[in-house]
């Protein structure tokens, strides 16, 4: 039965993904005016692999312990602010892209054996985010997403070190925000 | 070593080093191990004294903040306690957040520096117990009740909240054959009344439980076990 309805659900989402895909190819080609409006979902049963989650909130111990600065959080509600529940997805997913591609692959070669499987799965999970966008403007989303990326710039090695220390909250952000 | 030559010794040490050298003498008292031990939500910092020595005339600070808060709160219970522990459960309440807890020592007017534990995120580290199970015997089968572990939280209304508010809490239930040594997995699943049919009369039936939970794939110790014989 709980297969069943997993498999449902998947079905559901990449049917959805796959109209979403249509519309956007027929957007490109300029052949129809409509709102885009892609989902911005993924399926709980990415946070439901016990083997993942635990590599994932592993690394983020490791790394933490290197982060001396208990004052300075980046995933925490300063990065909501202001952001509707329904566009947090969306957020999450700009701060995944920025961890997976200007953090994670640029030290992939630290915290092994445990970054290599953690980088592979949430590229998979960007991935499965790339076709969602949001209605109208994403001007305040963007802006905290901004200030996310400047403060792990301002800090440093020391910053990517406190990215890599938050993929805990950062995985239980994608789960909260992007499954329903 | 007697606390008092030790007391001595530390003294005589904080001399030697002088004000120009401080640091030594600090970091020899400096509490260590500082670290929460977490079973089913009762988060409590425990530590060691420092190098310097067991004294009994030490006396400890704890404080506490949840990560990237920038104020270090002071715990009132445990401001100038003598002992090893503090219990910090309901400072650390917000289960899915990581926080932080320091300790300092005072021994004769000097003050250690603070030692910090590890993030710690409740949920994440928090031990389970075994389920707590009452077994009553109805026309020739087993109905096991089981309870999973208390919490220390209270709804709105006054309620307990119960474990599977935060995980997905799965119930695994054994018989055990003693005199083969052998056991049998006989229920898995959410459901906390299980009955078990169909045993044979005349015979007794020892019945052991754990919690597993499968996001963490991780399984609580196993339960007493408990023995019935069946009529």
């Amino acid at each position: 039965m709980a297969a069943l309805q997993k498999s449902g659900s998947s079905f559901l989402l990449e049917t959805l993904a796959a109209s979403c895909l249509l519309l956007l190819a027929l957007w490109a080609q300029g052949g129809v005016a409509v709102p885009i409006t892609c989902p911005c979902r993924l399926d709980s049963s990415n946070f439901q692999q016990p083997y993942i989650t635990n590599r994932t909130f592993t690394l983020a111990q490791e790394a933490s312990l290197e982060d001396n600065n208990t004052d300075v959080r980046l995933i925490g509600n300063d990065l909501f602010q202001g952001v509707k529940m329904t566009e947090r997805c969306y957020l999450m997913k700009q701060v995944l892209n920025f961890t997976v591609e200007e953090v994670l692959f640029p030290n992939s070669d630290r915290y092994q054996p445990y970054m290599q499987e953690v980088v592979s799965f949430l590229d998979k999970l960007s991935k499965k985010l790339s076709q969602c966008r949001i209605e109208g403007d994403d001007q305040h989303i963007q802006r905290n997403v901004n200030k996310f990326k400047d403060t792990v710039k301002e800090l440093g090695e020391s910053g990517e070190i406190k990215v890599i220390g938050e993929l805990y909250l950062l995985f239980m952000a994608l789960k909260n925000e992007c499954t329903f | 070593m007697k606390p008092e030559r030790c007391f001595l010794g530390f003294l005589f040490s904080f001399l030697l080093t002088g004000v120009a050298e401080i640091q030594p003498a600090h970091n020899s008292l400096k509490p260590q191990r500082v670290h929460f031990q977490s079973r089913n939500f009762h988060n409590i910092l425990h530590w060691q004294p420092g190098r310097a020595c067991i004294s009994n005339s030490s006396i400890y600070f704890v404080q506490y903040k949840m990560y990237g808060q920038r104020q270090w709160k002071n715990k009132e219970n445990c401001w100038g306690i003598r002992e090893f522990f503090c219990d910090l459960t309901n400072e650390t309440s917000d289960i899915w957040e990581p926080y932080y807890g320091r300790v300092r020592t005072t021994l004769a007017g000097i003050h250690s520096g603070w030692t910090m534990t590890q993030r710690f995120t409740p949920w994440w580290e928090t031990k389970i117990d075994p389920p707590v199970m009452n077994i009553t015997q109805v026309n020739g089968s087993l109905v096991v009740i089981l309870h999973a572990p208390k919490l220390p939280y209270k709804d709105e209304k006054g309620k307990t909240v119960s474990m599977e508010n935060y995980y997905e809490l799965v119930y695994r239930l054994f018989i055990i054959n003693n005199s083969l040594e052998k056991e049998q997995k006989v229920y898995e699943g959410a459901r906390r009344v299980v009955e078990i049919e169909a045993l044979a009369p005349h015979r007794s039936y020892c019945v052991v439980a754990e919690i597993y939970q499968p996001m963490l794939d991780r399984r609580s110790q196993r339960s007493e076990e408990r023995c019935v014989e069946n009529p």
